[in-house]
């Protein structure tokens, strides 16, 4: 590539800040995404695992359980939703842009940006250790909808209703699954108490005439007994397979304490290999079975609001505020039912199954979808308040540096949760979890406010630019042109 | 590649016309398409315990011969050859298109094109019911490959070693993973005769390796229940293929790809010095050859004389080598895949048997109608709502089978291609790129 690269050499100022489309709507908004994920991620960084939530879930619902069912409510899965939106409309400006600012077709400028973000979210779950690390499968979505950037804006809408409607297939399907495993696993459990039936019965038989028997015929009996009412082998991975699905449902202490006792040794090798497997399952068989079509919905609808004007002010305010309460009415309403039927769920599964048409995430994908137009509209219409003005400024900021912030949470969690660095996994209470994210919000603002004074772009921005167009592009703000601030 | 630039620049994208293709490249296309099948032709037909039968049974028979020559000469191979392929062909679509003006680039269609034939592969999968699609897997590595296309040569080979490099360094990982767990387990046998108690460590490890070793064996439980449901009907198939698809798919996306992706980078790379082309000095290809079998054959024969067939039990094999040999089936798969394409190349070169040749070339430009066919007539022969010859046959009979597809995709393709400029799935494949109905009829 090198010899195709040097001959316009002339061409890479142009390749400077401001070409770093500065559209206030898209940063703000991704940047309030990154600062959001952080609600939800702490949990996991700092060991408030589904065991512990379970936990709070069966027990008496008090504080921390109110606590986590709000937060929940307001943030899971609503930030990456936001955040996979953006996404699709950033793809869409990308490639929109008449003029591209390096000697670079803008397919392959594209195709690398993906590529570089898939190898920047391996080292960010393998190398950083964040099993929960999303810029893996933004790259790989990236890519696989690269083909559709085209597409006309009613057909990026139908494109994403089907996402979206394969993806509630989904989940009824896993649903049906799990109903068929419970019926099967009711008939061996019938079996069983037939069995057991049987023995006492033969018992209270055999123990009317017992003196007529030897020892040797009764023994003789009791094992043919045994052997009669033991479950085949179909019969037994059957019953198996339902315990297992319960057992996830289950608050297990012990194994809160061998997680505790995993995490907080201190061995970058150890957690390595305690970690491996969590990575390598979310980045192969949930990416396959979920995330494409979670991803892919909320990419093409992005796509498609950029289409109609949601993001580039040709939506008139009494527009944002219609969409917002509707989108974040019929949401929240769909998130309250989500919650009470997967406490439901959470309680007796086998019982669950039995009553409902439905898994309690059923119409999940619609809920995100609906929280994220909402969230965007919400703030899209703060947005014009000209008041909070320096908020929205400080946002953006963090919005251009969403690589680098991103990968700074990594960095400071890992560290001060792992055993490796402070090692306080699972030391701390939901609220000092959420305390603590707060305070990484406020080092990155700052952080990204101070360093767009100085540089034009975030470090690792720079970093991905440099190895998209495979030369050390300029970076720094020259004191003269730098904007007063 | 001045030779491409040549023919002319096109408005806009469009196929490429049958006057452009290369030869040389369909009639290898055509050789890996049909030898596939000798691979594939287990998976289709007979219930997995077959390996474990041949490989624990005596160094002879009809059975051993066949299999034995099957793995020490092909296995792996034609998969390669297809790989390579695929990435020159890559390198073909991309080279002699120059984008529109207007409406989409190239390399929108060749996005488009992957798409589809990761669409497809879900359906050889899913709905024509073959465990084995490696359709999929090739869609997903074409995206891959796409920012690799203007590399040289040399560095395109020298990234498909580091990807053979990488499998065989995870090979070894997993092998010696496997050894300290034997070696756990040898503690624990010698623990147990010294009436010492076990560790907690120590116990888990023995039962671990039992349970993995009672694993290995076949177990009629499992394979008679396969076959029950293999020679049922169409919806028990559908059924029952949908969790092994989904978990075969998930694992091979994830850690299969390399497999594919170090061959097609080198398949690029033997493109572009014009080795598929028919460019090289007849020296060459012969050097080649030798080279590759020279090293191939040997390391295969090592393979599967001792790797496979070399100790009764995975635990005695663990025991007796300190790397397994599985670690070298990549060391052997390129050389060997690259003695083939030679040998081709020299056959074609050689005018001896033009017939077969221009014959096999036809199978090669319908390689995506013959590979989906293959699928098609094969679940028929085999499954249970065709004629339900799953696990009837001998391993060496399944070979009865493959000749007589062979010879028929011969024949059906040149006759077809006597009629039409493309296969059916070629002309459905090109016709959703385009989006609009190609022409069909010559």
């Amino acid at each position: 590539m090198s010899s195709s690269l040097s001959p316009v050499s002339d061409k890479v100022p142009e390749l400077k800040h401001d070409d770093h489309s500065h559209n206030l709507a898209l940063d703000t908004l991704r940047g309030i995404a990154i600062l959001g994920l952080l609600v939800i991620s702490i949990r996991e960084f700092g060991g408030f695992t589904n065991n512990q939530q379970n936990f709070f879930g069966l027990g008496p619902h008090g504080g921390n359980y109110k606590l986590a069912y709000i937060i929940s409510f307001l943030f899971e899965g609503k930030m990456t939703a936001l955040l996979a939106m953006v996404f699709g409309a950033g793809m869409l400006v990308f490639m929109q842009k008449k003029e591209y600012p390096a000697p670079l077709a803008a397919p392959d400028a594209y195709i690398r940006h993906q590529v570089w973000l898939i190898i920047f979210g391996v080292f960010n779950a393998f190398v950083l250790l964040w099993p929960g690390d999303i810029l893996f499968r933004f790259g790989v979505m990236g890519i696989l909808l690269f083909a559709f950037w085209r597409m006309r804006t009613r057909g990026l809408l139908i494109a994403a209703i089907l996402c979206t409607l394969v993806y509630c297939g989904k989940q009824y399907w896993n649903y049906a699954d799990d109903r068929g495993d419970h019926k099967k696993y009711s008939v061996v459990i019938g079996l069983e108490k037939k069995f057991k039936q049987d023995s006492t019965d033969r018992a209270k038989k055999d123990s009317i005439n017992i003196e007529k028997y030897t020892p040797a015929q009764i023994k003789l009996n009791d094992s043919l007994a045994k052997k009669k009412d033991t479950l085949t082998r179909k019969q037994a991975d059957e019953k198996g397979k339902w315990e297992g699905i319960t057992k996830g449902l289950k608050y297990d202490s012990a194994a809160k304490a061998t997680e505790n006792k995993a995490m907080r040794i201190n061995s970058y090798t150890k957690t390595w290999n305690h970690l491996l497997q969590r990575s390598q399952t979310k980045e192969s068989w949930w990416l396959y079975q979920v995330g494409i079509w979670e991803m892919a919905s909320l990419m093409f609808l992005g796509m498609f609001l950029l289409g109609i004007g949601f993001f580039n002010h040709g939506f008139s305010s009494s527009k944002y505020i219609i969409t917002a309460v509707i989108t974040l009415g019929i949401g929240f309403a769909l998130a309250w039912f989500r919650l009470h039927y997967s406490n439901l769920k959470l309680f007796d599964y086998g019982n669950y199954i039995d009553m409902q048409a439905f898994p309690p995430n059923q119409f999940l994908p619609i809920e995100n979808i609906l929280f994220a137009t909402g969230y965007a509209s919400l703030f899209l219409l703060l947005l014009r308040i000209k008041w909070l003005n320096w908020l929205w400024q400080a946002i953006a900021a963090l919005g251009r540096l969403a690589l680098t912030s991103y990968i700074i949470q990594t960095i400071l969690c890992t560290f001060f949760f792992y055993g490796y660095g402070f090692g306080y996994f699972g030391r701390l209470t939901q609220l000092q979890l959420y305390f603590t994210a707060a305070e990484i919000w406020l080092v990155q603002i700052v952080f990204a406010i101070f360093w767009l004074r100085y540089y034009s772009m975030g470090p690792l921005e720079w970093l991905w630019r440099c190895m998209v167009y495979r030369r050390w592009l300029p970076w720094k703000i020259k004191r003269t042109d730098s904007p007063a601030t | 590649m001045d030779q491409h630039n040549s023919s002319g620049e096109q408005l806009t994208a469009k196929p490429v016309a049958t006057a452009d293709r290369i030869k040389s490249i369909d009639t290898i296309r055509g050789v890996a398409l049909l030898g596939i099948l000798m691979m594939n032709i287990p998976g289709f037909g007979i219930n997995w315990d077959f390996w474990y039968n041949i490989t624990h049974a005596p160094h002879s028979g009809k059975d051993y011969y066949t299999f034995a020559t099957v793995m020490v000469f092909f296995e792996g191979t034609m998969r390669g050859l297809f790989s390579m392929l695929f990435g020159a062909g890559m390198v073909l679509f991309m080279l002699n298109k120059k984008d529109p003006p207007l409406g989409p680039t190239v390399a929108e269609y060749y996005y488009r094109r992957l798409l589809w034939l990761v669409l497809f592969g879900l359906f050889n999968a899913f709905v024509l019911l073959w465990e084995g699609d490696i359709l999929f897997f090739y869609g997903l590595c074409g995206m891959i490959l796409f920012p690799f296309r203007k590399l040289k040569p040399q560095w395109l080979l020298v990234i498909g070693l580091v990807c053979i490099a990488f499998t065989m360094l995870k090979s070894n990982i997993d092998y010696q993973e496997s050894r300290d767990k034997r070696n756990m387990y040898n503690e624990a046998v010698s623990a147990v005769k010294e009436k010492k108690k076990l560790t907690p460590e120590q116990a888990a490890a023995k039962t671990e390796w039992t349970e993995m070793e009672k694993r290995q064996k076949p177990d009629t439980f499992y394979t008679n229940e396969n076959q029950r449901k293999m020679r049922s009907g169409y919806p028990t198939i559908f059924t029952y293929f949908i969790p092994q698809n989904v978990g075969g798919e998930v694992w091979y996306m994830y850690n299969g790809l390399w497999d594919m992706l170090c061959m097609m980078f080198i398949g690029m790379a033997l493109f572009l010095w014009g080795f598929f082309s028919n460019k090289l000095r007849t020296s060459t290809y012969v050097m080649w050859m030798l080279i590759g079998y020279g090293i191939g054959i040997p390391v295969g024969w090592m393979i599967v004389d001792q790797g496979y067939m070399g100790a009764a039990t995975w635990g005695e094999y663990v025991d007796r080598w300190r790397v397994g040999h599985m670690v070298f089936a990549e060391f052997r798969r390129l050389p060997l895949t690259i003695g083939h394409a030679s040998l081709i190349m020299l056959i074609f070169r050689s005018r001896l048997v033009p017939g077969l040749m221009k014959a096999l070339s036809n199978v090669g430009q319908m390689a995506f109608t013959n590979y989906l066919m293959q699928s098609i007539i094969c679940t028929f022969f085999f499954y249970g709502y065709g004629w339900g010859n799953y696990n009837r046959l001998y391993f060496h009979q399944l070979y009865y089978v493959v000749g007589s597809v062979w010879i028929f995709q011969l024949l059906f393709s040149s006759i077809w291609l006597r009629y039409f400029r493309f296969g059916p799935f070629e002309w459905l494949w090109r016709s959703l790129t385009y989006w609009k109905k190609q022409p069909m009829r010559l």
